[in-house]
């Protein structure tokens, strides 16, 4: 009776515990090995958006970058601590190149994070880099294409849309056909961001 | 015995009894990452991975898991796994895990893998298993590739990223949604079934 009780109640529950104490320890192991790769993914990515904002040269080389950064961005925190915007300085580091700041908005699927870079008299786009995005692949997603993020390059807010493939003036860009929400989004994110920037990079300088 | 066995595992797993078109399982992400060549290669590979495995390690303890809580632990094991491939890409492949988002996380819920664990590797030694969950597994990635295949090619007039169809291509925005994947995949049975059908009518006449 107690033999079969054993087999029948305790022994499923000490397996499992065992066996999920292995489990949980073999993706610890792997999680603690890797976590460090995936801080730096992370933290290089951001440069690499911050420079393309600023629309300043990306060298291939991960210490090269590191090297640009050191040596013209600086980062502008506020009271509290927190990151507000970057300020990147042009190469012979006499004036501003570009104020650059990291700002979220919603997507369709979800949060849509970008680095808007402005120019050193925040009247126009240096440059904008999708961070990140979960927009639908193939439509939505088209955000992140090259020929999206380029037409910002020396535009000016506040935005409006025209259709794909028609021409835009300083104020307009081209928006996606079948993904007006993540076009509006992209919109939204980029009207706030100047607004913001103003605001608070504008009397500092 | 052997041979015959493998030989079954590769007839079943890639057409009488292919879990896509033939049980219909694993349509979640059949229908969410078929918009893109890309995206549909990374997952196929995942699942392979975590297929394979799986099968594998419930093979492994098949005579120790007491049957009661038999699929607690064979959930354990593919979540284990399928946490595994989520890191690994974060840490070294970050744009293709970026890109797929939480679809990795979603290879746990595919029924494929489950379906297998249960129906095969926890009557069968090791080996067989292994074999038997990497070729379900390539059984769910042709179907998915050839899907993927036609809606990026009507869906972005693209393939691979690349595009094939010229300017005077208008792009099936439908084919890119959720709804054209059901479209594709419904001919694709239709197609597929309507053969097998008819080879076994013409075996019992």
């Amino acid at each position: 009776m107690s033999r079969e009780f054993f087999k029948n109640r305790i022994f499923p529950v000490l397996f499992m515990f065992v066996i999920t104490l292995v489990f949980i320890s073999v993706t610890t192991v792997i999680y603690t090995i890797t976590k460090d790769t995936i801080k730096f993914n992370e933290s290089l990515r951001l440069r690499r958006a911050i420079l393309f904002a600023a629309g300043a040269a990306i060298p291939e080389d991960q210490d090269e970058i590191e090297k640009i950064i050191a040596k013209r961005v600086k980062e502008v925190k506020d009271d509290k601590g927190n990151t507000q915007y970057y300020i990147v300085y042009k190469e012979d580091l006499t004036a501003v190149n570009s104020y650059v700041i990291i700002k979220k908005g919603a997507g369709l699927w979800g949060t849509i994070t970008m680095a808007v870079g402005f120019d050193g008299g925040i009247k126009s786009l240096r440059g904008v880099e999708v961070i990140d995005q979960n927009e639908t692949p193939g439509l939505g997603g088209r955000i992140s294409e090259s020929w999206f993020k380029e037409q910002f390059r020396g535009k000016k807010s506040p935005f409006t849309k025209v259709a794909e493939g028609e021409p835009a003036d300083e104020n307009q860009f081209q928006a996606i056909t079948g993904a007006t929400f993540s076009s509006n989004a992209i919109m939204d994110i980029l009207n706030t961001s100047s607004i913001d920037i103003k605001e608070i990079a504008g009397d500092s300088r | 015995m052997e041979t015959f066995k493998i030989k079954r595992i590769f007839s079943d797993n890639l057409g009488r009894n292919n879990p896509v078109f033939a049980q219909v399982l694993g349509i979640c992400s059949t229908l969410a990452v078929t918009n893109v060549m890309k995206n549909t290669v990374v997952m196929c590979v995942g699942l392979i991975f975590v297929t394979g495995l799986s099968s594998l390690t419930v093979s492994l303890m098949r005579e120790y898991i007491p049957s009661r809580i038999r699929m607690m632990v064979e959930t354990l094991i593919i979540a284990s796994y399928v946490i595994i491939v989520d890191i690994v890409l974060k840490a070294y492949l970050p744009d293709v895990s970026r890109q797929l988002g939480p679809y990795v996380g979603l290879i746990i819920t595919n029924c494929i893998i489950m379906g297998r664990a249960e129906a095969f590797a926890l009557s069968n030694p090791p080996g067989l298993s292994f074999l038997d969950g990497v070729v379900s597994g390539l059984g769910y990635s042709y179907v998915l590739l050839v899907i993927a295949f036609f809606r990026e090619l009507l869906g972005s007039g693209s393939i691979w990223g690349f595009r094939v169809l010229g300017a005077w291509w208008t792009n099936w925005s439908i084919m890119v949604m959720a709804p054209g994947a059901f479209f594709m995949l419904a001919i694709f049975i239709w197609i597929v079934k309507g053969s097998l059908i008819k080879e076994e009518g013409g075996n019992n006449k």
